[in-house]
């Protein structure tokens, strides 16, 4: 083959190639134009896929089914909150007239307790943002990668969360909740001064921890630490809606016959 | 036992493991969780929707009129992750279920949530379980 032909397909090639390497420049973990923290970019941990929550009952460490409440170090206000509540799980487990905001009118179950609500949640992890995305009512939450909280956040059901990775973990650090969701499913309560941090590992593939601290001075007297385990899940997600109609139809025909001596 | 129910299981202590855990949007206190029923009857109706899909079943009590049961199964989603579907019975068709008691006595029983899935036979053939 002449030369100048094989020097015009050879330019040719080149020709093709080329924008096929700057793309992938461009998309490499860790570009310098992309990303903000160089150093960290390309270490960045892989939390995608689905995870499967299984049930759960309390964030207490030694007793994390509840079957014996009061053992947090709580405050009087929290101790007065236990006690007045009617969950359906734990030691004070009540089948009839549990108040429940959730069960009862299908309030958000905040972020600590969405933690045993047996559905999935995925995670989008982008430059700026983390998104969690929860099967349960469809819920999500932003988590900030560039930003500190705001001076005086509002009260919210789900808190302002930001994060930031550390090695191979996922840290999100939250403030701002209201008070109207429990801790966790046997009705330990949370005060509007919660300062819950998260950190979220993959064990493995198919194995993410994450581990909970919980700072709240107004509900305990000194901070605490549970762990929930999750397993990777290949089921499609669906969301799944909570309605008061519903629910309100099931206590009707189903609750109520349960819990009702039956006639003769 | 009076309302068609051919025999009665009594459950290995491993389903204590299940009694105090979250896996129905309410509690199970209501059943009796240590304890396994069969009840055989007709479908009337089987409803696939939120919080819990819920059967209907005509059975047979001991004078020969009809009862109505309801079994109480989880979530349509986690429903669908055991591999039932919205299809997976209809009106008319003969099942032989496991199920839950209630404590109080009355006609229902607790059959499905997260983790678990009592035996269910439908016209011959055995649906999945868990």
């Amino acid at each position: 083959m002449p030369n100048s032909r094989m020097r015009l397909i050879i330019a040719l090639l080149a020709i093709s190639v080329f924008p096929f390497a700057l793309h992938a420049q461009a998309a490499a973990p860790g570009s310098p134009a992309k990303k903000q923290n160089t150093s960290s970019v390309s270490r960045v941990p892989d939390f995608s896929g689905a995870w499967a929550i299984p049930g759960g009952a309390s964030y207490d460490p030694d007793d994390p089914r509840g079957n014996t409440l009061e053992k947090l170090p709580m405050t009087p206000w929290a101790l007065a909150k236990l006690r007045a509540a009617r969950p359906g799980f734990g030691a004070n487990a009540t089948f009839e007239a549990v108040n429940d905001p959730v069960q009862k009118f299908c309030d958000p179950p905040g972020v600590t307790r969405m933690w045993m609500y047996p559905w999935n949640f995925s995670f989008i992890q982008t430059p700026d943002v983390v998104y969690i995305l929860y099967e349960w009512m469809g819920f999500w939450r932003p988590v900030a990668l560039n930003r500190k909280h705001p001076k005086s956040p509002d009260s919210t059901w789900m808190g302002d969360a930001i994060g930031w990775y550390e090695g191979d973990e996922f840290v999100v650090d939250t403030v701002g909740f209201n008070d109207k969701t429990w801790l966790d499913q046997v009705g330990h309560p949370h005060s509007d001064q919660l300062h819950l941090i998260e950190r979220f590992r993959r064990v493995d593939h198919d194995t993410l921890e994450i581990t909970l601290t919980f700072d709240d001075p107004k509900a305990y007297k000194q901070p605490f630490t549970s762990k929930r385990t999750f397993k990777f899940s290949t089921a499609p997600a669906e969301v799944t809606h909570c309605s008061v109609t519903e629910m309100q139809s099931f206590d009707d025909e189903v609750m109520k016959t349960t819990t009702q001596t039956p006639k003769k | 036992m009076k309302y068609g129910i051919s025999k009665a299981l009594v459950l290995a202590a491993g389903c204590l493991l299940f009694s105090n855990f979250a896996l129905a949007h309410h509690g199970v206190s209501g059943y009796d969780v240590e304890k396994v029923i069969q009840v055989s009857g007709t479908v009337t109706s089987f409803n696939w929707s939120n919080p819990h899909c819920l059967i209907h079943l005509d059975v047979k009590d001991s004078d020969g009129s009809d009862k109505d049961w309801i079994i109480e199964l989880a979530a349509p989603t986690l429903m669908a992750r055991f591999g039932w579907t919205k299809d997976s019975m209809k009106p008319g068709d003969t099942v032989i279920a496991q199920t839950h008691p209630a404590r109080n006595g009355a006609t229902t029983g607790l059959s499905g949530f997260a983790s678990e899935l009592l035996k269910f036979v439908v016209n011959g053939h055995e649906l999945p379980s868990h």
